[in-house]
């Protein structure tokens, strides 16, 4: 395999000049200019569909620019394909990973290398080299691997790998800690400050402010396709920042305490299977409220998956019951879940949540066609279904050019409001809610977080599986950790630390994370 | 029935196993390159047809096998391009294109043969080749080592072909393509180009197979000569996992069970020829059933790639 | 990419593919008056050395007979294989104002029943079978093949040295069973130890299994080999390849595909047929009756290959068998 073309060809400045870039319908990006020096992280910070990721996919040869142009080290540039990219030292992680799950680590790196027993490939040179890599990094991945065995985290050093083994001297990060947990956060900290330290130049693409203040020496902000403006990291505040991503002030969220009623959902001795043919969920007890909001908590792949699963109806439990205001739910379909007042916000919201190709009021419609006001029994009166989409659209702010706009053409936090308004719109007693702002920008997230607290007042009991720990901490009045198909444990809002949550979601339970915390 | 136990007997249905996967595995395994880099091509029985007829038909004027293989490989080439143009370049349906092109290969298969040759004539195919040593074993010789060339070259081509798909650069590129071209784009690697070129070498697999069928199996040509052959070699495909050991297993299972009632018969085992002539087929689809659930299907199968979309 | 130039493609591939297959069919110059209209539809091609070409080979003599294509027109439907296929041809024929039309292929006869009661003007002849439906516009014709399958059975068993005798064909019915049933008779008549092994592979069309069966009754013993219908071919292939198996054909003359194998062909001769047909219409009779093809009146033919050298012993048993069944000594039961 080719050697990468290491320090001696390190690329020392990338600047982006005047880009412009059209889409049929949306000037993606305006006369945009950025700029990325060798030991630098440069953070793209911008709402969804603000034009990071595109800018950046000119910068990795996807897309060609429309206007203005690439220069690397003072030299002009043009990317006809990412191989062109590649070769002159530029490297993406995609948000959604480019791996193949069927091959293996050393495959998925060497795919599209010259081998060095040319046409067989050197696998194992390869995995050699990988480890190299991993060393000098601190990534560690086992080369052998099939991808589809690995977590999140570790994909993801399998595609930093991908880059450096390439020989890529700017990097760029789209939305890398997305998916991660906190923890995982952390190691992907310490390898982009090492690759920093090696000469790395570094784009990090990101709307959580927390990291872009954390990992950053300069903040750029896109909004709407233009650059707002560029800061140094140091000494730039939240505020600042939200205020040039948004336009406008956003407020953090003070959920106010409240009365919390009967129990609405209960939930006993749940067992369930997962889809590796393994014992999923291993006895999950909890109650949840009215005008409660409890956050689950956990790294993923710890049954959060399933648990919503088993009570949204999707999955067979095989032991344990479910409640629904004291009437037993735990064989009811789907539909007699509706009928009793439960609503569901899927994790997977493209698969589970919506049809791709449907319009945005055939998405809004997909569960209440058959309601009176919409039918006369054969006929959908369309003219009432128009009027009420209009109505959604305006009410949850979605930006939709119109009711018939096919929901792929969507950005992720529009679609995830138009899920809310299906969902909401028939005022649950009870609300799963799984990864609501999973990929959703701040003005989304923010809208949703209103959305639900204001659920909460009137009376429905939430139950919020969430990743984001801070989401979680924010909303819930009660947080519940899964470990390994269990509740480990539940505290109250502020009775926890951060820390505290995370030793709990490695496994380790209360008692004992309170005191080692007194100790 | 005892007799259908017998070593003559056992050793007469394998050789017959052995000579009738031929086509099927030349057809499969190309088949199996088109699959894997994400395209199916319903087209194999139509190229196989054109080339069934090319092949024969320069044999019959020139009587020089190598030539006739080598034109039976060059229109499954211009025919790979032609599919390749259609699904990949113009993102048709592949189901359908696949479809249209069999028919193109049917009516112009029959219509050469019509213009240019009009009655059944036979010709001097391969001769079987005995391997000197290996072929005097007795029976093992018999089985394996008594054929022709084409049927050598079919099993040949089952262990190249896995050393391509798994070994080389190329093949890394094929199922990488045909799981997630957008991984395979985003790093340099041409998803239209790693199409042509597997669903080419397809086409040109399936042109031999059809020159096998009337070069060194029936030594002749007739209209609609394969009878729905390739649609056989699709299945093996699904039925083999997408892999040419996997599809080896299938083709033999197939033809083994297809020898097996043609020698009940001759023997006169008592059952209805129709319920015999259905055997290999049951036995396909129950094959088929049970072998769905464990293969890993190429994850953009019949998706054509457009960049962007993820 | 833009979708109308996809559905562009995929259409013009596909009008290729349907001139293609029409471009197979002969075009006739336009009829002059007075001239016989006959129209044919076949279930395999005109080429199949076998029961298609029989016919049109049959109805080619008769025109030329009659003085070409100003007295008789042709017209021919091939590769009919789907029977509602075939029922549209029939009637398209029959619309089109053809004198007479031909369903050669006894999977035909349902359609026949129902196009012939549409058109009382028209005459219908079909086979191979016997029933004419009790209408009177319709001819029935049928061969029967199990007299020839008597004298290559003769024949076969004279010259087999191994005493096995293999039988390949696609399905047992129709004249591929009479003939076959015949042929076992002859060969018992010589010496009822010899085995005659049979199979059937269940394809009209698949001759790479029709090659492998016969291949299989190689392998099993077999030094003499018959069989009936269209996938023949594949069969004399086998035989040519091994090179000391005999082979004996019917339905059509078989000595051009191996001259060196082929010993006897029984022959099917339909012109007697269609010219009393055609005369009969002339004469006011449409149909009514059911046609035989016999070796007593000249619809069977046993064709010797001239380059063959079969023992004079062995000729005057075939032909003692001919005589046999022509004077009704010899009974050969279908």
């Amino acid at each position: 395999m080719t050697t990468p073309a290491n320090l001696q060809k390190r690329i020392q400045r990338v600047e982006m000049c005047d880009i412009v870039k059209r889409f049929p319908g949306v000037l993606a990006n305006n006369k945009v200019c950025i700029e990325v020096n060798a030991g630098e992280v440069l953070a793209l910070l911008g709402e969804n569909g603000a034009g990071k990721s595109t800018l950046m996919r000119q910068l990795y040869g996807l897309y060609r620019p429309d206007g203005g142009q690439i220069l690397i080290d003072g030299q002009p540039q043009v990317f006809h394909s990412p191989a062109d990219a590649i070769a002159a030292g530029i490297g993406m992680i995609h948000q959604h990973f480019m791996l193949v799950p069927t091959l293996t680590v050393a495959q998925n790196v060497a795919l599209g290398l010259k081998s060095s027993r040319e046409p067989q490939l050197d696998l194992e040179r390869v995995s050699k080299r990988i480890q190299e890599l991993a060393q000098a990094y601190g990534l560690k991945v086992d080369p052998e691997a099939y991808v589809w065995q690995l977590s999140v985290g570790e994909q993801q050093r399998v595609e930093i790998i991908k880059a450096l083994y390439r020989g890529a001297s700017i990097i760029i990060l789209d939305e890398p800690t997305a998916v991660l947990t906190p923890q995982e956060v952390n190691d992907l900290f310490v390898t982009l400050k090492r690759m920093t330290q090696e000469g790395h130049g570094l784009v990090f693409i990101s709307h959580k402010l927390h990291e872009v203040m954390a990992i950053s020496d300069r903040i750029a902000v896109l909004r709407d396709g233009q650059m707002i403006g560029s800061r140094p990291a140091k000494g730039v505040t939240r505020d600042d920042l939200v205020k040039m991503m948004v336009g406008r002030e956003v407020k953090p969220l003070a959920p106010q305490p409240l009365q919390t009623g009967p129990v609405c959902l209960g939930i006993s001795g749940l067992r369930a299977m997962g889809d590796r043919g393994t014992e999923a969920l291993r006895g999950v007890d909890l109650e949840i409220h009215a005008s409660e909001i409890v956050g689950v908590a956990g790294v993923s792949g710890n049954g959060q998956r399933e648990l919503a699963q088993c009570l949204a109806g999707l999955r067979k439990n095989t032991a344990g019951t479910i409640q629904l205001n004291g009437q037993d739910i735990t064989q009811a379909s789907l539909l007699e879940r509706m009928a009793a007042g439960q609503s569901y916000i899927p994790e997977e919201r493209m698969r589970d949540g919506a049809i791709r190709e449907f319009s945005v009021q055939e998405n809004l419609f997909l569960r209440d066609h058959a309601a009176p006001q919409y039918t006369n029994g054969i006929f959908l009166n369309f003219a009432r279904m128009a009027a009420r989409t209009r109505e959604v659209i305006q009410q949850y702010s979605i930006k939709a050019p119109g009711g018939d706009t096919p929901i792929k053409n969507l950005s992720g936090g529009n679609i995830q409001k138009l899920i809310m308004a299906r969902e909401l719109s028939r005022q649950p007693k009870a609300l799963i809610a799984a990864q609501p702002t999973r990929g959703v920008d701040i003005g989304a997230t923010e809208y949703i977080h209103q959305r639900l607290l204001e659920q909460r007042a009137n009376g429905t009991a939430i139950l919020l599986i969430s990743e984001d720990l801070d989401e979680i901490r924010t909303l819930s009045d009660r947080i519940a950790v899964m470990y390994e198909g269990q509740i480990i444990g539940i505290v109250a809002r502020g009775e926890a630390t951060v820390e505290q949550i995370g030793l709990m979601m490695a496994g380790i339970p209360l008692q004992e994370t309170r005191a080692k915390a007194s100790a | 029935m005892n007799e259908l136990f017998s070593l003559a007997v056992i050793t007469g249905i394998l050789t017959s196993a052995i000579r009738l996967a031929t086509p099927y595995l030349f057809a499969a395994v190309g088949e199996a390159f088109a699959q894997s880099s994400g395209v199916v091509n319903l087209g194999v029985d139509g190229i196989m047809l054109v080339g069934a007829f090319v092949a024969f038909y320069v044999t019959l004027q020139t009587g020089n096998l190598w030539l006739a293989v080598l034109a039976a490989a060059l229109v499954g080439l211009l025919m790979g391009l032609l599919m390749s143009l259609i699904s990949v370049t113009l993102k048709a349906e592949q189901g359908i294109s696949g479809i249209g092109l069999y028919m193109f290969g049917l009516g112009l298969s029959s219509l050469l043969f019509k213009l240019l040759v009009g009655t059944v004539q036979t010709i001097d195919g391969f001769k079987v080749i005995k391997i000197p040593l290996l072929g005097d074993i007795p029976m093992i010789g018999e089985i394996f080592f008594q054929h022709s060339l084409p049927v050598y070259a079919a099993f040949l081509l089952v262990p190249v072909a896995w050393w391509f798909l798994e070994k080389t650069t190329w093949g890394l590129k094929i199922k990488a393509v045909g799981q997630n071209p957008a991984a395979a784009d985003s790093l340099g690697v041409s998803v239209d180009k790693v199409r042509y070129f597997s669903v080419c070498l397809g086409s040109v697999l399936a042109g031999l197979a059809g020159a096998s069928l009337s070069t060194a199996l029936v030594n002749l040509f007739q209209e609609n000569l394969t009878a729905g052959l390739g649609f056989i070699a699709v299945a093996l495909v699904y039925f083999g996992g997408w892999k040419p050991a996997g599809i080896l297993v299938g083709a033999l299972l197939f033809s083994t069970v297809n020898a097996f009632q043609l020698w009940m018969q001759v023997l006169g085992v008592n059952i209805s020829s129709d319920v015999a002539v259905m055997l290999p087929y049951l036995l396909t689809i129950a094959a088929l059933v049970f072998a769905t659930n464990r293969v890993r299907q190429p994850a953009a199968l019949n998706k054509p790639f457009e960049r962007g979309e993820n | 990419m833009k979708k109308h130039n996809v559905w562009m493609a995929i259409c013009a591939l596909l009008v290729a593919a349907l001139v293609l297959t029409a471009c197979g069919q002969a075009a006739t110059p336009a009829p002059a008056a007075k001239v016989v209209r006959v129209a044919v539809v076949m279930p395999s091609s005109t080429t199949d050395m076998a029961f298609s070409q029989s016919m049109y080979s049959a109805l080619v003599a008769v025109q030329k007979e009659m003085g070409g294509e100003a007295a008789m027109e042709i017209k021919y439907s091939e590769n009919m294989f789907k029977v509602p296929d075939a029922a549209a041809a029939i009637r398209d024929y029959a619309s089109q104002g053809f004198d007479i039309v031909v369903a050669h292929g006894s999977q035909y006869g349902a359609s026949v029943e129902e196009i012939a009661k549409d058109f009382p003007g028209t005459t219908f002849a079909w086979g191979t079978d016997v029933n004419t439906f009790g209408l009177p516009n319709v001819y029935a014709y049928t061969a029967a093949a199990q007299e020839g399958g008597y004298v290559n059975g003769v024949l076969a068993a004279k010259l087999t040295t191994s005493k096995q005798i293999g039988v390949t064909g696609p399905v047992e019915v129709g004249d591929a069973k009479t003939y076959i049933d015949g042929f076992v008779q002859g060969v018992a008549s010589v010496d009822p130890s010899i085995t005659v092994n049979k199979t059937w592979t269940g394809s009209f069309s698949d001759v790479a299994l029709m090659t492998e069966a016969a291949k299989t009754h190689i392998a099993a013993g077999a030094d003499v080999l018959t069989g009936s219908s269209q996938s023949v071919v594949g069969s004399i292939g086998a035989a040519k390849e091994n090179g000391k198996v005999l082979w004996f054909g019917t339905q059509s003359e078989q000595t051009t595909l191996a001259p060196e194998l082929v010993v006897a062909s029984q022959v099917y001769d339909w012109t007697a047929m269609i010219k009393e047909i055609i005369a009969s219409r002339a004469a006011g009779t449409l149909g009514g009756k059911t046609y035989t093809l016999q070796l007593s009146n000249d619809g069977l033919k046993i064709v010797f290959n001239a380059g063959y050298n079969l023992p004079a012993d062995v000729k005057a048993a075939a032909d003692a068998a001919i005589e046999g069944i022509k004077g009704g000594k010899i009974t050969v039961n279908p």
